[in-house]
């Protein structure tokens, strides 16, 4: 039977199967937190979900517009302060996974979220807030982004959180802890890293999608080697789950 | 008892008229301290420096007002609504000097401040474009060394110990023990100034303390002054009194792209009201208060 969904609600289901239960995850808002609700509603009910801001374990009845919306806050089992959650938590090593995203993203998962270099100069967007502390402490990383060649690139315009800097053992010589291991979730496919480059190649495509269309997506070198598999499609009850108790207003999927 | 409880102009005209430094708290859309912010602006507040962990509508107002010359912060947005555009063209055409952190290494800095040590180590930043920039500008305020105790690299962070910070909270007694309701990310940078000055929804019993001990986030020999300003964080939210005004958000995102727009808005409704009441009358009123005030249970 061939069930019909959203590239969203793909992005959201392939995310959340990665996660295990009784792991500890640092979300954002959006895909991430639909992912680790939905993990939590299947496969991981001893999931417990952090927010940066100092919440620990919300079970939100509305979806909110950022991290600091007491709506994501409601039936917390926590609150505490920044230093709670990311140096106390984090720091610590108790994470497990943590979510990223952002304006760019290279060849070695390093992210840009502060600012974007035109013609015209540069454009500052935001900044790090507790992303590049997540990037320097979880054991595993998930980033979810648009699959663009403006947004997977060779280099970035400005490092803001650093994943496998500038491959092979850098990340370690620069006295950073090594990730267990880091995922790029994007529309068209699910990227993976080289064991010994550290650089980005094709774990998984998506149902529908053609190497070609990764390929010509993509604005930085890739090593298509190995076998390329299929993304698994969602599940009909991971699908009434995202439509009917976890997202049912469809803000994020 | 002495009272702490002070006039917020009172209480702002204490800063110096120029070269102050001071760390703000609020986080994107929540618990800004609006009206205190609004009171700098009126009273010409220059030259700031500036700390914050996530900034928001008060940080974007500040430096769109021309008032702050130095920032140092980790992000600045107003969430979904939008970001911080006078911040944003601040930075790109070099009228401030800005110094950027993560959200974690800025808090430890305040964490240091807070506890009188000189600096703190951790990892955050390495490898880092913040860190690079932050050293290729001779910044001392941070230094990576080896550690003395396991022989690894660690960014070394200066304690910072503002002049100044203010931070708005659901109540606080006369006294000034805060009490902050929700998460408190910015307990830190609170703790850590010279001066610490507190807006608050409420001004409650020393007996409602007493009663609730484990609800003051803040105990009063960390205080310096409390000025009571209902709705002062407005349009942000303040968790279990109101929540954020989306109309007024997605309003100021809009105004805030133009340069001229923002400086009518400046001027009508923030240099040309006497003070928050009246900011409030104008571009609110009871009716649109009443309406964001939050239910008990959910918080918002």
């Amino acid at each position: 039977m061939s069930l019909t969904y959203t590239t969203n609600e793909l992005m959201a289901v392939t995310a959340s199967r990665l996660l295990r239960d009784g792991e500890n995850v640092v979300v954002g808002l959006g895909l991430p937190q639909i992912a680790a609700l939905l993990a939590q509603s299947t496969h991981a009910p001893n999931l417990t979900i952090i927010y940066e801001i100092g919440v620990i374990n919300p079970e939100a009845e509305e979806m909110g517009v950022g991290v600091a919306d007491p709506r994501l806050w409601y039936k917390g089992e926590h609150f505490t302060s920044f230093v709670g959650t990311l140096g106390a938590v984090l720091q610590k090593g108790l994470v497990d996974v943590g979510f990223l995203g952002g304006l760019q993203v290279d060849r070695y998962g390093n992210i840009n979220s502060t600012m974007i270099k035109t013609e015209k100069g540069s454009r500052h967007i935001n900044g790090s807030g507790g992303a590049a502390d997540i990037a320097t402490f979880a054991k595993r990383l998930l980033i979810m982004t648009r699959h663009e060649k403006r947004k997977i690139v060779d280099s970035l315009d400005y490092l803001t959180s650093v994943v496998y800097l500038r491959g092979y053992d850098s990340r370690e010589k620069e006295g950073l802890p090594l990730p267990e291991d880091v995922k790029i979730i994007t529309n068209l496919c699910v990227f993976g890293f080289d064991e010994e480059t550290k650089s980005l190649k094709v774990v998984s495509i998506h149902p529908g999608v053609k190497l070609e269309d990764v390929i010509q997506n993509t604005g930085a070198s890739l090593d298509i080697k190995g076998e390329v598999k299929t993304t698994k499609e969602p599940t009909e009850k991971e699908l009434d789950l995202l439509r009917n108790k976890i997202d049912p207003h469809r803000m994020y999927i | 008892m002495k009272s702490k409880v002070r006039d917020l102009r009172e209480i702002v005209g204490e800063i110096p008229n120029s070269g102050a430094n001071i760390a703000i708290g609020g986080f994107a859309i929540t618990r800004n301290p609006m009206a205190f912010v609004f009171e700098l602006i009126r009273q010409g507040k220059r030259d700031l420096t500036v700390y914050q962990i996530v900034g928001g509508m008060e940080l974007d107002i500040l430096v769109g007002a021309g008032l702050v010359k130095r920032l140092e912060y980790s992000a600045g947005s107003l969430d979904r609504f939008g970001r911080l555009e006078r911040v944003n063209e601040a930075i790109d055409r070099g009228l401030i000097d800005v110094r950027e952190y993560s959200g974690l290494s800025i808090s430890l800095r305040f964490l240091a401040g807070s506890m009188g040590i000189p600096f703190i180590p951790t990892k955050c930043l390495l490898g880092t474009d913040m860190l690079r920039i932050l050293l290729e500008r001779g910044d001392d305020s941070v230094k990576v060394e080896s550690s003395p105790f396991d022989g690894e690299r660690y960014v070394y962070l200066r304690a910072l110990q503002p002049a100044f910070a203010v931070i708005h909270a659901q109540y606080s007694d006369e006294k000034g023990n805060v009490i902050i309701e929700g998460p408190y990310w910015d307990v830190e940078l609170a703790k850590s100034a010279k001066k610490l000055f507190v807006t608050v929804e409420q001004v409650v019993s020393n007996e409602f303390i007493k009663r609730y001990p484990e609800k003051v986030i803040i105990p009063s020999v960390y205080v310096s002054a409390i000025a009571e300003v209902p709705f002062g964080a407005y349009p942000t939210a303040v968790y279990r009194c109101y929540d954020y005004d989306k109309d007024m958000l997605t309003e100021y995102a809009r105004i805030s792209k133009d340069k001229a727009e923002f400086d009518k808005f400046l001027k009508d409704y923030v240099l040309e009201t006497k003070d928050f009441n009246e900011f409030l009358e104008k571009v609110a009123g009871v009716e649109r208060l009443c309406k964001i005030k939050a239910d008990p249970v959910y918080g918002y």
